[in-house]
């Protein structure tokens, strides 16, 4: 996953590679706000949204995450099913709500086949709840698959490798 | 400091054994230390699945505490659980969490061990030691764990010597565990582990899994109203029946009425396929226990701090139900610190198509993003976190539910449940108390004594 594309990324002045950085910041934007239902509405139907598990392996091996486990491995319903569950009044996990922030950088866009974009891009995702326990960050590398429709580009596929193999956070009630 | 006998032992373990917790045992230096020395320094501890060391040479590395051990499996495919330390200078021999190899080498002089643990190599133990002379190196080998056992292809071990044999000790909780872990005779296939470490105490959710059906309703309401999993209704939880067994306990949901083994299982989402499976493996004594007046296996615990969940959320928009099996350790990493490994489990052979299924459905549900266990989570640190300070001594929180102030049982025993042990129907913390009974007799016993080894100096101790 994380051997990158084999190909040059499209220049920043591209305005594929624009509307993919906007992308990725309207939708932290979204996140960072709650506003779920909207992030929601930048899935396509066909969603694939995987993090597998890392693991600690020897250099010389090939794994280096776990591909038959994984923190997510989610679709259009159980998004949805997420989604629904923090509008209930009975997500305690975020009621009181963590002050939460996604930091997206080093954005990479490369052209995919059908118009698709392949956009790389990193993530710190700043958790802070209470007032008694410390914050928590989670930084990961995203591989995402941003397709063109007439109401702009919507998420296809989304690739998660999580830079840490045992989680310091008390719970994934967080998209990244 | 592990034989002396520590302030207020005694005044704890009576508290606990009348159904009342000091508050601050869920965040105490001193509790923590007796618990790692005494509690886990006896009991028989989970570290992995034979599945997940499927292969020749195969191998993982578990903790028990702050011991890291080898899980092998060696290139005759027999399993080794070995202390994980150079026994030269002390390193890690193995750095990697997970992999396949034959030997390991230290990285600090290059000592190397087969995967058995025998010791193969050591450089220049002529010119360095004068060859057998000095250090004799025929039959050494790394510390071996001092107690194995295997059972349904899960490895326990335990730091005691003259630890009860695991079978008698484990008694009739095995009847439980196959629910669990012996759905098929061609073995479960373990998954993962997801790891994660909360701030929160390690007992909390091992007591938790063992018998706590009063917090689903409300903790978990975010789930039933979305209709992911529409079991856990107050009304439908306390009809369940709670037992305990042996060194374990847990919780059950009571089935449709008229329901039977087959009707049962299928209510709950297993194909043909695997009720076939189940019905070949389980014993008539642990079919007759979904059989009318049917109860199926939900959360359990199998004393100190492993315990299996069994739910069957719907898995897709066209209402699929699928049950899912995870079985998970309570690891303690300091007394308010607990690392958390969640695994997926499921029928080596079963169908490609309900693995998948199952798969979705605990990923929807438990584990590190699972949309029951976050809530969980968020009320074990909660605990934990209150339990810190000055006020949580002052404090014994009420265990005892179920029982009247007389100590007697507020229902008799329910009868005509299909399982051993002592089970009742409806609300009550008497699994937790059983829970914490067992915790009492632990930590009030001094620690084993240790046999130190010197290596290279002769025979081995048997």
């Amino acid at each position: 996953m994380s051997s990158g594309q084999s190909q040059a990324p499209l220049p920043y002045t591209d305005e594929r590679h624009q509307a993919a950085a906007q992308f990725l910041t309207e939708e932290a934007h979204l996140l960072d706000t709650s506003d779920f239902e909207a992030w929601l509405g930048l899935m396509d139907r066909r969603i694939r949204y995987r993090m597998p598990v890392r693991v600690t392996a020897v250099k010389a091996a090939d794994e280096v995450d776990v591909q038959t486990m994984h923190h997510f491995d989610e679709d259009w319903y159980s998004l949805r099913k997420r989604v629904q569950r923090f509008q209930t009044d009975y997500a305690w996990t975020e009621d009181p709500q963590s002050r939460i922030r996604h930091h997206v950088s080093n954005v990479r866009t490369f052209e995919g086949s059908d118009d698709e974009l392949i956009v790389e891009s990193a993530v710190l995702l700043y958790r802070s709840r209470g007032d008694r326990t410390a914050p928590s960050l989670l930084s990961a590398g995203r591989t995402d698959v941003l397709i063109p429709t007439e109401e702009g580009l919507r998420l296809r596929q989304r690739d998660i490798e999580i830079d840490e193999s045992v989680l310091r956070t008390q719970n994934l009630a967080i998209f990244l | 400091m592990a034989d002396a006998e520590p302030n207020g032992i005694a005044d704890i373990t009576g508290a606990v054994r009348q159904g009342l917790i000091p508050a601050f045992l869920y965040n105490d230096a001193q509790v923590h230390e007796l618990e790692r020395t005494r509690l886990f320094g006896r009991s028989w501890n989970f570290l992995a699945h034979e599945s997940e060391i499927a292969q020749p040479d195969d191998y993982v590395v578990r903790n028990i505490g702050d011991d890291s051990f080898l899980v092998t499996r060696d290139s005759d495919g027999q399993i080794h659980v070995m202390f994980n330390m150079c026994v030269h200078r002390g390193m890690q021999v193995c750095r990697a969490e997970r992999g396949s190899a034959r030997t390991f080498r230290c990285p600090y002089h290059a000592w190397t061990y087969k995967n058995d643990g025998q010791l193969a190599g050591l450089p220049f133990h002529a010119d360095a030691y004068g060859g057998e002379a000095g250090f004799i190196k025929e039959g050494q080998a790394l510390l071996r764990a001092p107690s194995v056992a295997i059972r349904n292809g899960m490895i326990f071990a335990s730091l005691d010597p003259d630890a009860p044999d695991f079978e008698t000790w484990l008694g009739d909780y095995a009847f439980y565990l196959d629910f669990y872990t012996g759905q098929s005779e061609a073995g479960m296939e373990f998954r993962g582990p997801q790891r994660w470490r909360v701030e929160a105490n390690w007992k909390i959710g091992a007591e938790n899994f063992m018998g706590d059906s009063y917090h689903t309703p409300h903790t978990h309401a975010s789930v039933v109203d979305i209709e992911l999993f529409g079991e856990p209704k107050p009304y439908k939880r306390k009809e369940g029946v709670l037992w305990h067994a042996g060194p374990g306990g847990g919780t059950t949901y009571k089935l449709p009425p008229g329901s039977d083994f087959g009707s049962g299982l299928a209510y709950v989402g297993y194909p043909d396929e695997m009720i076939d499976r189940m019905a070949a493996t389980l014993s008539p004594a642990q079919r007759a226990l979904v059989d009318e007046p049917g109860f199926m296996p939900s959360a359990s615990t199998l004393f100190p701090n492993l315990s299996f969940v069994h739910n069957w959320p719907q898995t897709d928009a066209e209402g699929r139900i699928t049950p899912f099996i995870s079985v998970r350790l309570w690891q303690p990493v300091g007394p308010g610190e607990t690392e958390v490994y969640s695994w997926f489990c499921v029928a080596a052979d079963a169908p490609e198509d309900y693995k998948a299924a199952s798969y979705k459905a605990y990923l929807m549900c438990f584990g590190s993003s699972g949309m029951f266990e976050q809530d969980d989570v968020e009320n074990w640190v909660s605990i934990t976190t209150m339990a810190r300070g000055s006020m949580a001594r002052n404090l014994l929180l009420n265990n005892r539910m179920g029982l009247t102030l007389d100590g007697e049982p507020i229902v008799d025993q329910f009868e005509g449940f299909g399982g051993p042990g002592t089970a009742y129907q409806g609300f009550g913390e008497h699994n937790q108390r059983h829970w914490f009974s067992m915790w009492a007799d632990l930590v009030s016993q001094p620690a084993p004594a240790r046999q130190p080894m010197a290596f290279g100096m002769g025979e081995q101790p048997a």
